[in-house]
Formats: C-alpha cells, structure tokens, sequence
C-alpha cells in the first residue's frame, strides 16, 4: 500500500450519504480510495488541491444509457449524416481522436463522460451473445468504470424455465449468464412482446397477461419470476425493467400493472418518462400526463425505484430492444431503419428521430419527464437519465439541472413548447426547485445505492475516489457543463474541461453462484439451437479490463 | 488582377482546400492567403507550400491553375462570388455551396455540387460519379441551384434529389435520379440501366438517341410536348449550355413513376421521330 497522500482542501462539499450538505471539508485520497484524515497530525500530503470556494462531489453515475455493443455500433455507422456535421473529438498528446453526434464514438463517449464530471455508466440493454464485443468496447471508453444489463425478458431458456414452472432453474440459468456475459444485472425490455414481434408480423403483446405463443407465458409471470429471482440471488441491483407499451397512449395502466405485478421485489423501471402517458388506446388526440398517479403509487412503495428517460429537443438517434417499437417509431418518423433478430435471446430496432417543441407530443414527453423530477417526494428513488441516446444525449444533464435548480429559466422555456402541455400536464404549476444536496443525491448518491455500490457515490473513507469538483455559478448548466476538475481513482483526469490522464475505468461485474447441474441441460440447449457452442459462450475473467466483481448483498 | 492559384505541388496525397472561398479570402494579403491553411493527408500545411498565390482577393473572383486532379473541396460551401478552374479537378467541387458560380474548363471527378444549396456549377468537360447527389445516409441531398455538365458523366446523377436542376449534355451512368424526392435531371446523350429508379418526385428527362428500357415500376402516360421544357431550354441556353436544335421540337413520352416508392415523379423520354 502506497503512503502517498493527496488531500482535496476546503471544499464545500455534498455527501447525501452522510448527511453533508454544502460543508466545508477536507478529503483524504489514498490508494485510489477515501480515507479517514491521519490521525498524526505531522502526516502531509503528497499532493495538495486547494478546493476553497469550490463544489465538491462524488463523481456522476449513469445508470442507464447505451454506449457500447453491437446496437450503438450499428446506430454510429447508421449515421454517417450526422457525423459529418458533428463536432469533432481532436487527437492530442494524451487523448484520442474521434466523432460526436448524437452516438459518439467509444473514446469520445469516455472522454465526453468524464468533461461533464461522471465517473461511471452502465450500458442499459446487452444481448449476452454480444457480451464480449461490449467488453472489447468498454476497453476503448476511457475515463469512466461500466457495466452493462443483460438483457433476458425474452430469452427462450429464461421463457421455458417459467412454463415448466422451474423456479430454481431460472435462478441458476440467470446467474450462470450474468456469470458467463460478466453482467450487472438482468434487464427485462418489453417483457414477451419482442418475442411475439419475432414470430409473427407486425407482432407485439399490449398488457401484462397476453400470451407469448409457443412458450405459453406471459409477460406477468417473466417479471414476477425473473424479479423474485433476482431477490434470491440477492444481486445488489434490482431486476431492470423496460415495460410492455412503451410510448403507447394510455400505457399508464401497463406501468401500474408491472410496478403492481412485482409483489415485494425490488424492480427499477427504467425511462418511467416513456411509460405515463394517459388517453385513448393509440390515440394522441387525448394523450396526457399521468405523472401524479404512478409518483404516487412509487412513493409509497419503497421496492420500486426510477430513472426518468427525460426528452429533450433536439435530433438523435433511438436503440431499443424493443424490436416493435423500433419499427413502429420509423413508421412514425418515415426515418431509415434498422432491426436484427439475435437468436434465442433479443431483438433490436434503431431508427433516427427528432423531438420538436412545436409537436404536442413531444413536448408532453419534456413536460412529463420532469414532471416525474418535480412531483416524487423522495430524490433517492428518481434518478436523472436521458436514456442516452433515446431520449437525448448524456451532455444534456446539465441542462436538466437548469431546468430543475431554475424555476424561472424553467417556466421561460415552458413558453416555448406547445401550449397544451400547459393543461395536459401539471408541470406549470410546479413551484419546486432543485437544490445543490437533491442534485448530487439524483445523479451520484441515489444510483449508487439503487445499484447497489457501496463505494460509489458518496465521500467517505473506503469509496472510489471518484470526485468532481464544480466552480459555482448561478447559472447552473454552466456550472454542471465545465467542471473544474474531475478525479477518477484518486487521479485527476480532466482539468479545467480538459482531458489530462484518461484512465481506463473499471469493469462492474456481479458473479452469483449457480447450480451447476443445469449446465449439462445448458450444453444440450446450446449445442441444439445457438450459433456459438456452448464452452465458447462464457467470458472468461482474464479477457476483461480491471475487472471488479461487485459483492451480493 | 482576380487571386490566382496556380498549383505547384507534386503528391499522390490528397491535397483538400476546404474553407478557401472567395469570402474567406477576400481582403486578405497575398501573404496571408499564402498562410491560409490546407489538408495534405492528415498534416495540415500553408497553403504556398502547394501554390504560388498573386493577384488580388478583393473582386471575389478565384482563379485555380494546372493538373488539380488530386485537389478536393475547391469552392466547398462557397455563398458568393466565382471560382475559375482551368484544368482538371478532383472530387467535391462546390459541395454543400449556397450561392456564387463555379466555372471548370476541364474535367471534374465525382461528387460535382454534393448536397449543393445555390449557386451554378458549369463543368466545361466531364465529370465523375454522384453529381449533385445527397452524401451517403442523408435524407435529402441538393436542394437548390443549378449544375450543368457539357460532357459525359458516371453513374447516381442526381441521388436523392430534394430541388434545383441538373443537366448532362453527354451520355451518363446507371442509376440517374435515384430515389429523388423532387427537383430535375436532364440527360442529353445516352442512358445507362435503371433510370430514375425510386424516384418519388421530381422530373427525369433522358433526350439521348436511343431511348433506355425503363423499370418495370414505371407507366406510360402519353406523348405531348410540354411546354415548360422549352422555358427550360432557354434559360439553360441563357447560362451557355448547348441544347440540340431536335430536341425544341421533338415530341416527348411521359411516363410516371416510380411505383415501388410514391410514384409522383416523371420520366420524360425523347421521341426520336420529331413531329
């Protein structure tokens, strides 16, 4: 263990984990870690940052976006229109060169990342089959530690295992592909409905107890089991979820439905922005917000966490693997589009989109994801996310926190969206306003602990030293945009918006025990239906960077 | 005296002089355009390492000298003014422009007026493949303005089409007019296979010797001689573009198409029997 101290100096610091709220502080680095102050008062740094009149946070957490595999690698050759006219990532001594747009490169998405104050991401919808182009992925997005979901809400052994009714052998399948993948944790997207989608033309299910053909189950039971599963595992992410109806009019009742469908598991609904519209059955005419209804029901059900998906206008670029809804958004954009089949596991729809404040639906989704912000009581449980790139780019948050920390630059641009937002949705009459303590608790402390990180997203001895530090400013986008210096590991990697040292960032990994006699059924199952044999499947350890496993709860 | 560029250079590396356009320049000393930074490969160098820079900037109006067969993006997103080449050219002249007039007294490779917003290009020899056509994955390609081609051309003339006008005094490729979403493209010499195919607007005219079987997708809607062809005619006249003496008075078919897309557009071939 190294000696080397470095020491963060006068800071006003945010720690909602342990109650600082804007405290002048000290931290202590060491070893890539916080740690307590020497107690020997003759000990001196190695290194000093005087901090004195600075915004000191753990670093950003982005729990929910989609940046590497074979889905943001097609979306980034899918648009070769955008990248011409985009910003670009210039090589220098330290940093590689690269392309923005709304899916930027891998390099640049690290580097990106890290200028904006975030020190990790998860990648929200893996195929396992695509799991080691992920991690060759990951090794090229610098700066930032990652993990991915892995998605199994219509995986043909996950389906099979609920029909036999085999509780214990969806168990041991789920943590012997989260093992074998090196996932976070399993991602349901619309649960059934992209099965249907790939059997049968312009297929898909609309409520939670349709039947998925062949397999004779239905979209109730694939979250019920595979969220109680996830429970018995104990894995220190919930099961994730990516609900039936997505963008539907009315699909309010749908997200009721599977938040109610969870029981006493832990379940986080992903984008919730996407999933409270109220109106007719695929009627926009009387699409609303249904914000208050679900805020409610998530406030007085302590299992159930969000993260808000918020739209903001501006072009960009939908991946899904909610196969239907892909194809069902190019029908609505007339944009090109891209759909695959990825064997027994997923499937996948990307199309480009433009969200305008002159459409009364796209501006009902603004109002509508904070509306979500604004009404839930408890910050722990909302998390900011665009749903990058869906709902907009990651470099938007500082934005977001504009918009939440100002009720006035909030209310100027509510001026500028369609006008019947105003009576569709609560939003204008709003008063909260955000504070520095409840931004750090959405965007670092609230997705640590909803991800089950114990060292992340919070100062204390034994965490990540993953630190941003703000210069402050009234004017709060600028604030969030530039931070003054961002440390990763006990390293300073950007100074002044600029990329010093990019470090690699770990891999977040979950490694559940399994029961191995499934494996011989496993083998059979493979070697039968699957492109790839069986002992080729699994990753091992040692093909991954600075991997760390994650400890069950 | 108009700034004169003539090239110097000897190198197989692409020599790329995008962003040099006469309101860039205009103003500017001989020696500051000399500094005037260019794309040799990947280095990025002063322009005189490449030319030998006189005249004077301040009437808008460049004129580039010698072999520019390996020098790209001259007159790229140019708005005003004129740009003389006298020689051959290499790819990407005038893309993305918006106003101003491009004259090559020469040959020009592909993408001539890629994804072009106003302005007149006026090619005096031939030109390559992808005039005037939209750039790989956008939606729409040229919108406005006019690019006339005295010689013969390659193929995807006119790709994804959205406004403006094309003409081709030679022959052409395969694939002229392909997916256009409006505008016109007018073929003077002889057709290769599938024109206009997908076209969803817009107006193809192919008046070469022998007519080209078109797709199946497309109908036939009758012989007439539309008048507008002849306001065409003469502006392209008007701009120096040489329109064959039969084509004033031949009688044309109509067909429309293509079937498979929108079907709003039309092909209009020349009847080589005049009336």
């Amino acid at each position: 263990m190294s000696t080397a101290y470095f020491k963060i100096a006068g800071g006003t610091v945010y720690d909602p984990v342990h109650g600082v709220d804007g405290e002048r502080r000290d931290i202590w680095i060491r070893d890539g870690k916080i740690v307590a102050a020497p107690s020997d008062p003759d000990v001196r740094p190695d290194r000093t940052l005087d901090a004195a009149g600075l915004v000191v946070m753990p670093g950003g957490i982005d729990m929910h976006c989609h940046i590497a595999g074979p889905k943001v690698n097609t979306a980034r050759k899918m648009r070769p229109e955008e990248k011409r006219k985009a910003d670009k990532v210039v090589r220098t001594s330290t940093t590689r060169s690269g392309t923005m747009g709304s899916v930027p490169s891998t390099f640049a998405t690290g580097y990106k990342y890290a200028g904006m104050g975030y020190t990790t991401a998860f990648d929200a919808a893996i195929p396992p089959l695509a799991a080691r182009h992920v991690h060759e992925e990951f090794e090229d997005t610098p700066c930032i530690d990652k993990g991915f979901f892995v998605l199994m809400g219509n995986n043909h052994y996950v389906m099979q295992s609920i029909h036999r009714k085999e509780p214990e052998r969806l168990r041991s399948f789920i943590a012997w592909l989260l093992g074998a993948a090196k996932g976070y944790t399993p991602k349901l997207v619309n649960p059934g409905g992209v099965e249907v989608w790939k059997q049968l033309q312009g297929g898909n299910v609309h409520g939670l107890d349709e039947n998925v053909a062949h397999f004779d189950v239905t979209p109730r039971q694939i979250i019920e089991q595979v969220s109680r599963a996830v429970d018995q595992l104990r894995l220190p992410h919930s099961v994730h979820i990516h609900a039936n109806n997505l963008g539907m009019p009315g699909n309010w009742r749908t997200t009721l439905e599977t938040m109610k469908a969870l029981g006493d598991s832990r379940g986080h609904l992903s984008h919730i922005q996407f999933h409270s519209y109220g109106g007719g059955e695929a009627d926009e005419n009387t699409f609303n917000s249904k914000v208050v209804e679900l805020a409610e029901y998530v406030d007085a059900h302590p299992n159930i966490t969000v993260d808000v998906g918020q739209v903001l206008f501006g072009e960009t670029t939908t991946m899904t693997a909610d196969g239907p809804l892909g194809y069902y958004l190019s029908n609505s954009f007339g944009n090109k589009w891209f759909s695959s089949d990825t064997e027994m596991e997923s499937g996948c729809g990307i199309t480009p989109i433009e969200y305008k404040n002159t459409s009364l639906v796209h501006s009902l989704q603004w109002a509508i994801g904070l509306e979500w912000y604004l009404l839930a009581k408890d910050p722990w449980r909302v998390v900011m996310s665009t749903d990058h790139p869906n709902g907009g780019s990651f470099l938007a948050y500082p934005e977001i926190v504009q918009l939440l920390m100002d009720r006035t630059y909030r209310e100027e641009t509510l001026k500028h969206v369609h006008p019947a937002v105003l009576e569709r949705s609560t939003l204008a009459g709003l008063t909260r306003e955000y504070s520095l303590y409840e931004i750090c608790i959405i965007t670092r402390s609230g997705p640590a602990r909803i991800l089950g990180l114990a060292n992340k997203g919070h100062l204390g001895p034994g965490a990540d030293a993953d630190i941003t530090i703000y210069t402050p400013n009234d004017d709060k986008k600028v604030m969030f945009e530039l931070p003054r210096v961002v440390i990763k590991s006990g390293v300073v990697i950007v100074d002044q918006g600029e990329v010093r040292e990019p470090v690699n960032g770990k891999l977040l990994y979950v490694a559940p025990e399994w029961d191995v006699s499934i494996e011989t059924d496993l083998a059979a199952w493979f070697e039968k239906y699957y492109s790839v044999r069986f002992r080729n499947y699994p990753i091992p350890l040692d093909y991954l960077h600075e991997p760390e496993e994650v400890a069950c709860r | 005296m108009s700034l004169t560029l003539r090239y110097k250079a000897n190198t197989s590396v692409p020599v790329e002089v995008e962003g040099l356009t006469p309101s860039a320049v205009r103003g500017l000393s001989v020696s500051e355009i000399e500094r005037f930074e260019i794309f040799n490969g990947n280095r990025k160098l002063p322009l005189a390492e490449f030319f030998d820079v006189s005249g004077d900037s301040a009437d808008g109006r460049i004129e580039f000298l010698g072999n520019l067969s390996g020098v790209h993006w001259i007159g790229a997103k140019m708005s005003e003014g004129e740009i003389h080449v006298r020689g051959d050219v290499g790819r990407h002249v005038g893309s993305e422009m918006t106003g101003g007039t491009i004259h090559v007294h020469g040959n020009a490779s592909d993408w001539v007026g890629g994804e072009m917003h106003g302005g007149l290009i006026h090619v005096h020899g031939n030109a390559g493949h992808l005039i005037g056509s939209a750039y790989r994955g956008s939606k729409v390609g040229m919108t406005a303005g006019t690019i006339l081609v005295d010689g013969s051309v390659g193929n995807e003339v006119g790709l994804t089409l959205r406004r403006g006008l094309v003409a081709i005094g030679g022959a052409c490729g395969d694939f002229v007019g392909f997916n256009m979403a409006a505008g016109t493209v007018l073929v003077f010499g002889q057709c290769g296979n599938r024109p206009a195919a997908g076209m969803r607007r817009g107006t193809v005219g192919l008046f070469g010797g022998t007519p080209p079987t078109l797709l199946v997708s497309f109908r036939k809607s009758g012989v007439f001689k539309p008048l507008f062809l002849q306001l065409i005619f003469r502006q392209l006249q008007s701009l120096g573009f040489a329109v064959p003496s039969d084509c004033w008075t031949a009688n044309y078919s109509l067909y429309s198409g293509d079937h498979v897309a929108l079907g709003r557009g039309e092909v209009l071939i020349r009847e080589t029997t005049a009336s």
